[in-house]
């Protein structure tokens, strides 16, 4: 068996109402080794929290639709599974800390009986034993034990975040996914919050997909990074290569847009238009109408994610041998 | 050569009576705003930078303290003064454009609203006129003219918001984290707005923000707030070279940076931000300071020019200065 | 166009094909889209419709005239001469039943819209102006809500008599409480919001700021509370009759016909299962519709 804790193949995931179809997921592809931290970057409507919620098989029934794909956690298809399956694994194998720490928390309950129900519910052991973890788990997340007689309103925002990092790790997962865990926070809490996050995925080898639209936090936590626009893939790569040496056109103009706190620069870059409409997508590639390399072959061919070497991997046109260059700097802008 | 204050604040103080005591919100706070300039405040939640802001605008009537705008004292004087020989001077960019545009209104009526309100002599083709030429300066296309709000995505939105600032022909604008929900593509977008407009049409700007890159990136000056007070204010490249205070040196140790091989000395700071309710008389930030001395713990520091241009209140000041 | 085709995407791009110019889209729009989306409110609304087309045409409809007693045809069963059966008088229950949709729903009408000009307006001034005037007006409604709505009907009709006016004002004071606690909440939403904010910054007046701004965004959940008093109304009315302390005989009220059946309940109970039918077919039809209102207006309210 590989290594790949999880493996990630085409899947393709679409909202559907009665108006519209909304391609929020668009055909990707990834992998998670044992141990590792993969950051998942974009802006919103690149359907990272979808790809995230489709892993953990709690994407709104009825709706959201799974179209193609799997999801292979240790070889064994997760999209296959029936609920009964899945609530197992939830929590026990895949925890998720989702982005507002303030209302993950059952209000009217201990925080101790909080993280203790998650390990009841998944380990058998007794009452007392469950507590006793629960205690643990709030020193390992720098919360005095002896506070799990609180209620979740006696703690401030960052103190709830860590309380939730608790409750998901406290059956140890193997895979946690974080979705934006430190964007509701201050930025010195965030940093305390980051640190934490960071020991404790060291000492207990969690491998970890970390959803933030904020690149500093992938350049300080992560192994590897995956840009998504509209739903696809567009760079995936070691941070170093990714951070370094960015290929793919959005990637540039991604870093180029964020001011810089070392260099002064006059006027940002920025990229034309606004975000492409997942409800819409162009049949070619879905950036070409804000791609400043764009070129004819971009409006008819949509690209196939080529690999660049050590598992750089790119979704553009430019690195194909049938490149023509660019042609015209025309760029549509609203 | 001479330099122009636009605003001038002295001793502004805005408290909050709440169950608990009374919320210092605002304490204390002194602090001159050059014309043509752009002033950024930054502080983490509850420091009260938003109510600086809004203070300013009269959105809030301050508890004590003057604000001389252009050398008038703006915030004595009775509010229904204020409205009509400053309210126009004075505006606000909010910082939410999800929420801050009334839903059942569209686009075009939204910017023309600041306009029928405050020259009732206009005809209604001159307000059309003047909501279009708007329209076209904040780059808003004709087409979206009879859109609403929920249809548009957050950078025209927020493109709504300066036009409606804007329309009043201010002199100085409150952006009250402006760019704090957009996405970064569409954030670089309206920062460059802002800074077009700006020289176009020499605005004054109070910025409010907790992104320390935005802020120095748009910012002639720095202000940074902890607890309701200005504890350190310098031009902006100073402040990332030769940071005093050690509030301002962990708040800029915390931000995460976008680069791999650069590994920084991390300032992790205990505890977390209480709310200045009934505060001591004592530095608000001894007890997470790190290098807090008994003096920190009994008295509290007073501005204190260190560099010129580069105020701080630390005792231990002279120690930080590198 | 897409990435990958759908049978989904092909039902919506038929859908259309068939539509010739893009609608544009408006709160108001967006609100109907989804009431028409949700079948349970539709089922409210085609309920409300056909009982104001029966009310409306009721003489049309109704085989006999309401009041005419016929002792050859006492307590009847319900059969094809007369499809609900008979009364002690030989009346037709169908008809009345018919004629009573006319009372039901005028009434109701009445009384939610006398408690909203009372209640309902003392909640938004007690919401938009807050401090003195809120604690005022919230604590004489509190005493209000103290007295039991029977009690005070019974104390109305006992001053003034029997009579229509008489228990819309009974209804009108017991529903007053609740439809100010309703609207001022309505209002105090709208007060806190970032827009109310932002149109004070631009020096939007006191009266504009009311009638533009606040008032349009309330206008939804008001509409849903003003709809489920319609039902609570009805079921007020109706208990009101059945007691003897709202209208009088030989009106065809639905809780009247209810108060006639009575007596006969084991022998012909035909004679208030019908009537009872009505009253709760009714009330049902108008909450269906204010649920489907509150999702249309405001889908975070759940």
């Amino acid at each position: 068996m590989s290594d790949n804790l999880l493996s990630v193949r085409e899947l393709v995931i679409h909202y559907e109402t009665d108006e519209e179809v909304v391609e929020a997921v668009n055909n990707i592809s990834f992998d998670l080794k044992k141990g590792e931290i993969l950051g998942l970057v974009g802006e919103t409507g690149a359907g990272k929290t979808t790809t995230a919620l489709g892993i953990m098989g709690l994407l709104p029934p009825k709706v959201a639709n799974v179209i193609s794909g799997s999801v292979e956690l240790d070889g064994n298809d997760l999209l296959r599974m029936t609920d009964r399956q899945m609530r197992k694994i939830r929590g026990k194998r895949i925890s998720m800390i989702f982005q507002d720490p303030m209302t993950a928390l059952n209000p009217v309950k201990t925080v101790g009986d909080q993280i203790s129900e998650v390990v009841l519910l998944h380990d058998r052991c007794s009452k007392a034993e469950a507590l006793r973890r629960a205690q643990e788990m709030l020193g390992m997340v720098g919360i005095v034990p002896e506070r799990y007689r609180d209620y979740p309103h006696q703690f401030s925002g960052g103190m709830k975040q860590r309380i939730v990092i608790a409750i998901a790790l406290a059956c140890r997962p193997d895979l946690l996914i974080a979705d934006e865990p430190t964007t509701a926070l201050d930025v010195t809490i965030q940093a305390q919050i980051l640190d934490m996050m960071r020991n404790l995925q060291k000492e207990n080898g969690t491998s970890m997909i970390l959803i933030t639209h904020d690149l500093g936090v992938v350049a300080e936590m992560c192994d590897h990074c995956a840009v998504m626009y509209a739903g696809e893939l567009v760079e995936y790569g070691t941070v170093e290569a990714v951070f370094d040496h960015p290929k793919h056109p959005y990637t540039e103009a991604l870093y180029r847009s964020i001011p810089s706190l070392d260099k002064d620069v006059e006027r940002l870059h920025v990229i034309p238009g606004m975000v492409t409409d997942p409800a819409s997508l162009p049949a070619y590639c879905s950036f070409a109408d804000r791609c400043g390399d764009a070129c004819g072959m971009c409006r008819t061919l949509d690209p196939k994610v080529l690999d660049l070497g050590g598992g750089h991997t790119v979704k553009c046109l430019k690195y194909t041998s049938k490149w023509e260059g660019k042609t015209d700097g025309k760029t549509e802008s609203a | 050569m001479e330099k122009q204050n636009l605003l001038e604040i002295r001793n502004l103080k805005k408290y909050f009576s709440t169950p608990r005591g009374e919320l210092h919100a605002v304490d204390n706070v002194s602090f001159d705003i050059e014309r043509g300039k752009t002033i950024g405040v930054v502080g983490e939640s509850g420091c009260g930078k938003s109510t600086l802001g809004k203070t300013l605008m009269r959105l809030h009537d301050p508890t004590s303290g003057e604000v001389r705008y252009k050398g008038e004292d703006i915030a004595s004087m009775p509010l229904s003064v204020f409205k009509k020989k400053y309210r126009a001077d004075i505006q606000m960019i909010f910082q939410d454009p999800y929420a801050s545009l009334d839903p059942r209104m569209n686009v075009i009526q939204l910017i023309e609203e600041p306009v029928r309100v405050n020259s009732k002599d206009l005809g209604k083709e001159e307000i059309r006129k003047k909501a279009r030429e708007m329209m076209e300066l904040v780059g808003l296309a004709k087409r979206l003219e009879n859109s609403y709000p929920h249809e548009l995505d957050g950078g025209r939105r927020q493109r709504i918001g300066i036009a409606r600032a804007l329309s009043l022909n201010p002199e100085f604008i409150v952006c009250d984290e402006p760019v704090s929900a957009l996405d970064v593509s569409i954030q670089a977008q309206i920062l460059n707005l802002l800074q077009d407009l700006q020289r176009e049409r020499g605005l004054t700007y109070l910025f409010i923000t907790h992104d320390m890159s935005v802020v120095r990136h748009i910012s002639d000056d720095i202000a940074v707030m902890y607890l309701g007070q200005l504890i350190e204010k310098c031009p902006a490249g100073e402040i990332f070279k030769n940071t005093i205070h050690p509030y301002s040196r962990a708040l800029l140790s915390a931000i995460p940076i976008p680069n791999v091989h650069e590994k920084r000395e991390r300032m992790v700071l205990k505890g977390e931000l209480t709310s200045p309710i009934d505060p001591k008389k004592c530095c608000r930030f001894a007890a997470r300071c790190p290098y807090a001395t008994d003096q920190c713990l009994e008295t509290e520091p007073a501005l204190r020019e260190m560099r010129p241009g580069h105020f701080v209140a630390c005792h231990g000041a002279e120690k930080f200065l590198s | 166009m897409s990435k990958i085709h759908t049978p989904a995407m092909e039902k919506i791009e038929k859908k259309n094909a068939k539509r010739k110019k893009p609608v544009r889209s408006t709160p108001g729009r967006e609100s109907w889209k989804r009431f028409k989306r949700n079948p349970t409110a539709l089922i409210g609304l085609g309920v409300v419709c056909f009982l104001i087309l029966v009310a409306i045409f009721a003489p049309l409809i109704a085989p006999y005239d309401y009041q005419t007693q016929d002792y050859s045809v006492m307590m009847q069963k319900p059969g094809a001469e007369h499809w609900f059966g008979t009364d002690q008088f030989g009346r037709d229950i169908f008809s009345r039943i018919i004629y009573g949709t006319r009372y039901s729903l005028v009434i109701a009408l009445f009384c939610t819209i006398a408690a909203f000009f009372t209640g309902g307006l003392l909640g938004i001034i007690a919401g938009y102006f807050g401090g003195r005037a809120d604690t005022v007006i919230m604590r004489i409604m509190d005493i209000f809500q103290s007295i039991p709505m029977i009690m005070m009907a019974m104390c109305i009709v006992a001053v003034l008599g029997n009579g229509i006016p008489q228990l819309v004002a009974a209804i009108m004071f017991a529903s007053m409480p609740t439809m100010a606690r309703n609207n001022r909440a309505a209002i105090l939403r709208v007060r806190g919001s970032d827009y109310i904010e932002a149109s004070a910054a631009i020096g939007v007046g006191q009266l504009r700021m009311i009638a533009k701004h606040m008032i349009p965004n309330a206008v939804g959940v008001m509409i849903i509370y003003f709809v489920g008093f319609l039902a609570v109304s009805i079921m007020m009315m109706s208990s009101m009759s059945y007691i003897g302390v709202g209208l009088s005989a030989p009106t065809p009220e639905w809780g009247l016909i209810l108060n006639d059946g009575k007596a006969y309940l084991t022998s012909a109970p035909y004679m208030m299962v019908f009537p009872a039918l009505m009253i709760m077919i009714t009330c049902f039809a108008f909450n269906l519709m204010g649920d489907g209102l509150r999702d249309a207006f405001d889908p975070r309210l759940k």
